[in-house]
Formats: C-alpha cells, sequence, structure tokens
C-alpha cells in the first residue's frame, strides 16, 4: 500500500517536533563569553573543606580559593606563599613562620598569626575529620606576634614545609565558620584568601569561582573559571572537541596521539608523583624469595607496555619512587630479560607451569585492566601460569589491606601517589610497621635495615643527609624488589590552543590559575 | 468512604508495605557488598585511627538490626540520615538533585510519548507500506541500540560536528535535548510498536467500518475512534516506561554528565555512601509506585468500562 499525501501528514507532527528541538537549542547553544575560563573535571568534589580532602582533583579546585604557607612550583621546589620566609629550630620541632603582610580573607577579615593558629588547632583536632592528618605531627601553634607563628612538632619532621603546600592545610578565614552552611566541623562554603572566590556551587554539576578583585598576588586573566563535572572521559573529550570547554583532564588515553596531531588543542602529558607497581605479598611461599622477585621485574617489559597499552603517557620507572619527590635517586633498572628470569626462577626452585595470582582493579588507573593482561602476558612467557583476578575497588582495598596472616593475595596491581613531594611519603610503602592493618603497605616487605634508614631520614634536618639516606634505602629496596616496579604515571591534561599560560604541578594538578587568551 | 478512596487507600498501604520491603532490602544488599565504606571514605592515605572514627561516625561498629532499627526511626521522621561522603543530610542531597532526573525523565517521556503514539497511529493508519517498514527498523533500532553508543552518537554529530548543542551538562536550557532523546529512544520505540499494534487491532473493528461508512474523517477515525479506544495498552507502555525512565537516566546521566539521582546514585555506590544508596534507592521505589498507581486511576479516566471497588 502506497503511502498518500494525506497518510504523511502522520508523521509531519514528530518530525516537526524533533527539528524544533533541535533549532531552538541551537539558538540557546555555544560557548560561553571568553570572560570566562572554562574546565571539565570527572570527580564532584566530595567536599570543599581542605582538611577533609583526599583527592588530587579536589584539592586542585580548592587551591583556586584557598592558600597554604608554602607552595611548589612546576619542578616541585617548595616556595613561600602565605608565608614570606621561615625559621627552623636546631632540634628540628619548631618552625617560625613570617606571615605576609596585607593579605585578607575574602571575607575582609585579616590574614594573620591568630588565623594560622585556629587552621592549625583545626587540623590536629580529633573532633574534625581529617584523613591526611598523620602528616601533620603538630603539638602546638603559638602567636608569636600579629605576623609571626610558631609551630611545636611531636617530633622532628623534615618533610613539615611539604606538608605545608598540601590542599590539607590550606587556610580558611575562622570568621567564616559561623557563615550559613558552615559549621567548624564541616566546611561547605570556603573562604580563602587565593585568586578566586567560590561563588556558585551546584552539586554534581559545576562549580563558579569569581575573579578577587583585592588579590594580594599576581592578578588572574579570566573574570570566572566555571568548572563542569563530567564523569565520562569521552564526554569530556567531546566537549572540548567542540569548543565548549577550555581545558579537561584524562582524556580516554587511547584517544591521546589524536588529540596531539589536532592543531586546535594542546595536550601536556604532565610529569606527576604517582607510582603504578605489582605488589608481592612477601610473606608468601616462593614469593618470600628475593631471586623470584627479581624474575618477576625481569620478566616484564614495562617499556613496552608503556608504549603500546598507556600510548606513552607514562615513564618506566627507573627507582622504587617517582622522580618528582624530594630524596629521588636514580637507583636501576630492571631490563626486559627473560632468560635471565627463567634462570632466577630455576635457582630458586619454581618449575614451569607454577600457577599465580595477579589481582587488579578496572578502571581505577589508566588502563589498568589492559596493563594487568599485558603483565600477565609476559609472565606466561617465563612459565608461570597467571590467573587474573578483578574487583570493585572497595572489595579491592578490603581485600588486599587484610592483615598478612589472613591475606590470600599473591600479586596485586596498584598505584601510589603521596599527598606531598616528600620520599618520606613514598617511603611509607617501605617501612615494615605501616603493613596492614597499620597502614597499606600491601607487600608486606620487611626490612629493618631499610626501617632503619627511612626512620632516620624522617628526622634528620640536613636536606643532603636526608637525601642521601633515602637514596640508600631506595637501592636496598630495589634490590630486595617487593614491587614489579612499573612506571610513573604522566598526568594528560589536554586545552584549547586559543587559551596559553597552562602548566602543571608535578603531583597530578593542572597550573591554570594564570592561563590567559593566546594572542 | 467512596469505593475509589478506599481503592486509593488500599493501594496507598500496598505501596508503604513494598516500600518497606524495598527498604529491608537495599539495607541488606549494600551492607553484604565486600569492602569497608570507613576506608574507602577515609581514602587510602588515612591513618587506622581516622578510620576507625569514622567507623564510628557512620555507626558501622553496631550490630545490623540497630543500624537498621535507627534507619527507619529517623525515616520515620523524614531524616535520610547524613551522607558519609559529604557530610551533609542525604535528604538535602537528594532534594538537589530529584528534580533534574524528574526533568529529564519527564521531557523523555513527553517526546517518546508525542512521536511514539504519533508514529504509531501513522503506521497503522498505512500498514505494510514503505513508512511502515521504515518505522518497524527504526524502532527495532530503538530498542537495541545501548544507550551509551547512541548518547556518543548524538554528541558527536549535534555537539562536535554541528556545533547545535551543548555535549554536557545542563547549564543551558538546550542541554536537556541530548539526553532527554537518548534516554527517550527506547520508550519511543516501545510506545510506537506498542501503538501501531493497539490501532491496528482496534481499525479492524465494525464499529470503524461503520465510522468509515457514515463518511467520518479518516482523522477523526484514526484519533477519536481508533487511538481512544486503544489507549489502555498505550497507558501502560507509557507508565511503565516512565518508571524505568528514571531508573534508566543512572548511565544517561553519567554519559552527559547530567547531575541528577542517578550520577549521584553510582557515586554513592562506588563511595560505598550507605545512607546515600538507601534514599536513592527508597526515593525511585517510591517514584515507580507511585507512577504505578497513577497509571491505574487513568484507566478510569480513559476507559469508563473499568471501575474500581
Amino acid at each position: 500500500m502506497a503511502v498518500t499525501r494525506r497518510q504523511h501528514r502522520w508523521w509531519r507532527g514528530p518530525g516537526a517536533v524533533l527539528a524544533a528541538l533541535l533549532v531552538g537549542a541551537a539558538l540557546g547553544a555555544g560557548p560561553a563569553g571568553a570572560a570566562a575560563f572554562r574546565i571539565a573535571v570527572g570527580i564532584d568534589p566530595d567536599t570543599m573543606d581542605p582538611v577533609q580532602t583526599t583527592t588530587t582533583t579536589v584539592g586542585n579546585l580548592v587551591d583556586y580559593t584557598v592558600e597554604t604557607l608554602t607552595t611548589i612550583d612546576e619542578a616541585g621546589r617548595i616556595l613561600p606563599l602565605l608565608a614570606e620566609g621561615w625559621t627552623v629550630s636546631a632540634d628540628g620541632r619548631q618552625y617560625t613562620f613570617r606571615l605576609r603582610p596585607g593579605v585578607r580573607f575574602h571575607d575582609g577579615s585579616p590574614f594573620d598569626a591568630k588565623a594560622v593558629k585556629w587552621n592549625f588547632d583545626r587540623l590536629i583536632d580529633p573532633a574534625v575529620r581529617v584523613p591526611i592528618r598523620a602528616a601533620y605531627p603538630i603539638e602546638k601553634t603559638d602567636v608569636v606576634d600579629p605576623l609571626t607563628v610558631r609551630v611545636t612538632l611531636k617530633h622532628p619532621y623534615a618533610a613539615f614545609l611539604g606538608a605545608l603546600s598540601s590542599t590539607t592545610s590550606g587556610l580558611l578565614s575562622p570568621a567564616s565558620a559561623a557563615a550559613p552552611g558552615n559549621d567548624y566541623k564541616n566546611y561547605v562554603h570556603i573562604v580563602g584568601t587565593g585568586p578566586y572566590t567560590l561563588t556558585e556551587r551546584r552539586k554534581g554539576e559545576s562549580l563558579v569561582f569569581a575573579r578577587y578583585l583585592a588579590y594580594w598576588g599576581r592578578p588572574t586573566s579570566y573574570e570566572s573559571v566555571v568548572v563542569r563535572i563530567v564523569p565520562e572521559a569521552a564526554t569530556r573529550e567531546s566537549l572540548l572537541l567542540a569548543g565548549q570547554v577550555d581545558l579537561i583532564i584524562l582524556p580516554p588515553l587511547a584517544d591521546v596521539p589524536a588529540l596531539q596531531r589536532n592543531p586546535s588543542l594542546k595536550v601536556l602529558l604532565a610529569p606527576s608523583d604517582r607510582t603504578i607497581f605489582v605488589a608481592i605479598n612477601t610473606r608468601k611461599p616462593f614469593l618470600s624469595d628475593r631471586r623470584v622477585r627479581q624474575a618477576l621485574n625481569y620478566a616484564v617489559d614495562k617499556a613496552a607496555i608503556v608504549k603500546n597499552v598507556l600510548f606513552g603517557a607514562a615513564d618506566p620507572m627507573d627507582a622504587p619512587m617517582a622522580s618528582t619527590l624530594f630524596g629521588y635517586c636514580r637507583t636501576g633498572a630492571y631490563a626486559h630479560d627473560p632468560t635471565r628470569a627463567k634462570t632466577l626462577l630455576a635457582q630458586a626452585g619454581i618449575k614451569p607451569g607454577t600457577r599465580l595470582q595477579l589481582l587488579h582493579p578496572t578502571g581505577r588507573y589508566v588502563q589498568d585492566k589492559e596493563a594487568a593482561q599485558a603483565i600477565a602476558g609476559y609472565l606466561r612467557e617465563v612459565g608461570l601460569v597467571v590467573e587474573l583476578q578483578t574487583m570493585d575497588w572497595p572489595s579491592y582495598v578490603a581485600t588486599i589491606s587484610t592483615p598478612a596472616e589472613r591475606n590470600t593475595t599473591q600479586l596485586h596491581f596498584l598505584g601510589w601517589a603521596p599527598p606531598f613531594l616528600d620520599a618520606s611519603q613514598q617511603a611509607l610503602q617501605f617501612l615494615s610497621t605501616y603493613a596492614p592493618p597499620g597502614g597499606l603497605a600491601t607487600s608486606f616487605y620487611a626490612n629493618p635495615e631499610v626501617d632503619r634508614l627511612i626512620l632516620a631520614a624522617e628526622q634528620e634536618l640536613s636536606p643532603d643527609r636526608r637525601r642521601s639516606l633515602y637514596c640508600e634505602a631506595s637501592k636496598q629496596v630495589w634490590e630486595d624488589a617487593p614491587w614489579v616496579f612499573l612506571w610513573v604515571q604522566r598526568f594528560p591534561i589536554v586545552y584549547s590552543a586559543k587559551v596559553t599560560d597552562v602548566g602543571s604541578l608535578p603531583n597530578e594538578k593542572f597550573a591554570a590559575v594564570h592561563a590567559r587568551p593566546a594572542r | 468512604m467512596t469505593t475509589l478512596r478506599r481503592y486509593l487507600a488500599e493501594r496507598l498501604a500496598g505501596a508503604v508495605v513494598t516500600l518497606l520491603g524495598v527498604s529491608v532490602i537495599v539495607f541488606l544488599m549494600v551492607r553484604v557488598l565486600p569492602g569497608d565504606p570507613a576506608r574507602v571514605i577515609a581514602g587510602v592515605l588515612a591513618s587506622e585511627e581516622e578510620v576507625g572514627r569514622l567507623r564510628s561516625q557512620l555507626e558501622l561498629d553496631r550490630p545490623l538490626p540497630v543500624q537498621y532499627g535507627s534507619f527507619l526511626l529517623r525515616l520515620a521522621r523524614g531524616n535520610l540520615g547524613v551522607s558519609a561522603r559529604t557530610s551533609e543530610p542525604v535528604t538535602r542531597e537528594l532534594l538537589g538533585r530529584l528534580p533534574r532526573t524528574v526533568e529529564l525523565a519527564v521531557v523523555s517521556s513527553a517526546i517518546a510519548t508525542a512521536i511514539g503514539i504519533a508514529a504509531g497511529v501513522a503506521a497503522a493508519a498505512c500498514p505494510y507500506s514503505i513508512f511502515d517498514y521504515l518505522l518497524s527498523m527504526a524502532t527495532l533500532s530503538g530498542v537495541s541500540m545501548p544507550v551509551y553508543w547512541l548518547g556518543l552518537v548524538l554528541i558527536i554529530v549535534f555537539a562536535i560536528d554541528l556545533n547545535w548543542l551543548p555535549a554536557a551538562g545542563a547549564e543551558e536550557p538546550a542541554s536537556i535535548v541530548l539526553p532527554a532523546l537518548t534516554l527517550g529512544a527506547f520508550s519511543m520505540a516501545l510506545i510506537a510498536r506498542m501503538t501501531r499494534s493497539s490501532v491496528l487491532e482496534v481499525l479492524g473493528q465494525d464499529y470503524v467500518r461503520t465510522a468509515r461508512a457514515k463518511g467520518l474523517a479518516e482523522r477523526a477515525v484514526l484519533w477519536r475512534h481508533a487511538l481512544g479506544n486503544a489507549l489502555v495498552p498505550i497507558i501502560t507502555a507509557v507508565g511503565l516506561q516512565f518508571g524505568a525512565l528514571l531508573g534508566g537516566a543512572v548511565l544517561t546521566e553519567s554519559v552527559f554528565g547530567w547531575p541528577g539521582l542517578g550520577l549521584l546514585l553510582i557515586d554513592s555506590i562506588f563511595a560505598r555512601d550507605y545512607p546515600v544508596v538507601q534514599g536513592i534507592v527508597l526515593t525511585f521505589s517510591a517514584l515507580f509506585t507511585l507512577t504505578n498507581l497513577l497509571v491505574d486511576l487513568l484507566y478510569a479516566y480513559v476507559d469508563p468500562r473499568i471501575h474500581y471497588g
């Protein structure tokens, strides 16, 4: 039966509705004004309260509004920010900070020693939730004069200045605790001294920051910064390609080569502090043998996985920590050498066909599942039969952090990013007392000499001697191989070529506060 | 009490029992999942002491029946507890997101219903024509296409290539178009197929032949007589689909970064934020139950032969 003219009318209706929707929508679409710098991230902040932050991206956003006493530059060096300078007592327990004069919080209240004391007292107050409190062994804080504050530590702690650069120690206006929605234990509306004020937050949707005109530091270019929450990596990429945002982090990794070829975009594969490794349960039969652990390291071709699975967005590890940390020294490399791996396995009495279980998360780290499959393939080449197993992240953490006597894991894929750029935070992974349940050193590695070196370095005040202690510990750890040392991740940031002055910090943060339109 | 009122009271009492059952299932389900929520919320860098403190704050160190009892008591007062992740009241978290999800479900439902019914009636008016076959193909695609894939295709075409529409978010009025089309595609196809078969069946009835014989315009025959009498199964499909749209929004919201309950549900499940997961599932269940009730009541309105009592 032919479709008659009259019958055609029936489907004109829906077509018209659709067309009207699209045209009407198109009229309202298009990029916002150049006055706003638009960013898309994948995470909706669980908190904006600096002391409660645990995620780097959330810290990155809080940093627009809240500042710290110290900061780091692109090379990871510690620099003054709200502190103009400092002195450290001979015993390493007292830090006296000279504060920057003339700084005010966004609510007009003065930034002074009293405000610093209030914030540091809150940081150590057990009534306030502070997940990374262990990085701040503060005993007390004293106001010396309005612009001088003295912090006394429970014990010497050379990494303290580094810890103070972390968002966790961001300084809020004490007066703003009484602002609507805020209370001492939980800040929702943060008021700091930074270049932007947080003016609007729509949960799961966006955050809007407005330029703070009375900012004490270098003026910023954009009147506002709009951060959109877009969990899907492919959708973030689409927003950038459509010109609807100016900067995104973590695009789909497989698309990085294409993004690099796109002349309207710039791609930064920023160095980071996140090491990716396979933790070896050193308490398990035959994995307690160092030769076996070294064999696993020789068996895996890290460079090939970086090139083919991670599309170049990583660097094979050459030490048990990232080169961006204070205390790093190059310790060597386990080159891909299957013959040597087989020899070591034979020396340790491991027969071909020996079974191993490799646990890995899916979607927690960049290309984690694909990398685990590649690793399993390399281990099979040296005669091991590897069974891959995955689970969701909460179950994963519970499984790998089960105390040694009940822990059933053999190998597990993991990433570790220190909260600030100091070897002390990475060295925790090799400290025997940080093994579960005391911490998350999930390889249960224990070497009394390494423990001694790490603890000595933590309290050592001379930077050179500290570096040397960490270097010595690193060499021993590398030799003992409690991990299959894989790679240090790079942090992909992609932004429009219409924007310039975008950089990165080596702790997986983008540095775009001073971004400006390219000429 | 009138018959309708009694029917309503019975149905509402039934809904409360259903929701109680749902609350038990959800309460137990989230707790039998492995993984320590306190550790997940505090982060891998938190000390055991901090994790222990959080566990106690969340009452996770208390026996399950005590936790459930305390949950029910709070629920009776309209208090769904406090989010473990954000330390904010769950009710506030939910109310902040619910309008977005309802907005998306209503718009996609409206699009799906309008286009689905119109296309279904048109196909029934000219069965086995080219248009009918094309529609069959389109509806088959609609019910078969994965939401994730369809969403990305729409983004590539309308946001990147044509630059007509926002690719994601909910900042502009136009932002709803792509997620609504994506979410509504399945329902649209289903409603079109249901309408086509339902109307086609009615068109074969004697009274339709009589209507045509007395010279009624084809439009009146189709819309007033055929569609009017074919509405009951269509309303059932639309009603059920509306409930499904609320739940189906989870994936669409994720693809388009649409800040509704679905996105919050995903975040909360991964973060083991029990209070929020419970709150969202209860809300979805309540909306689903309410929609079913409304559909049942609508039957009597569109078809006078149906009575309750």
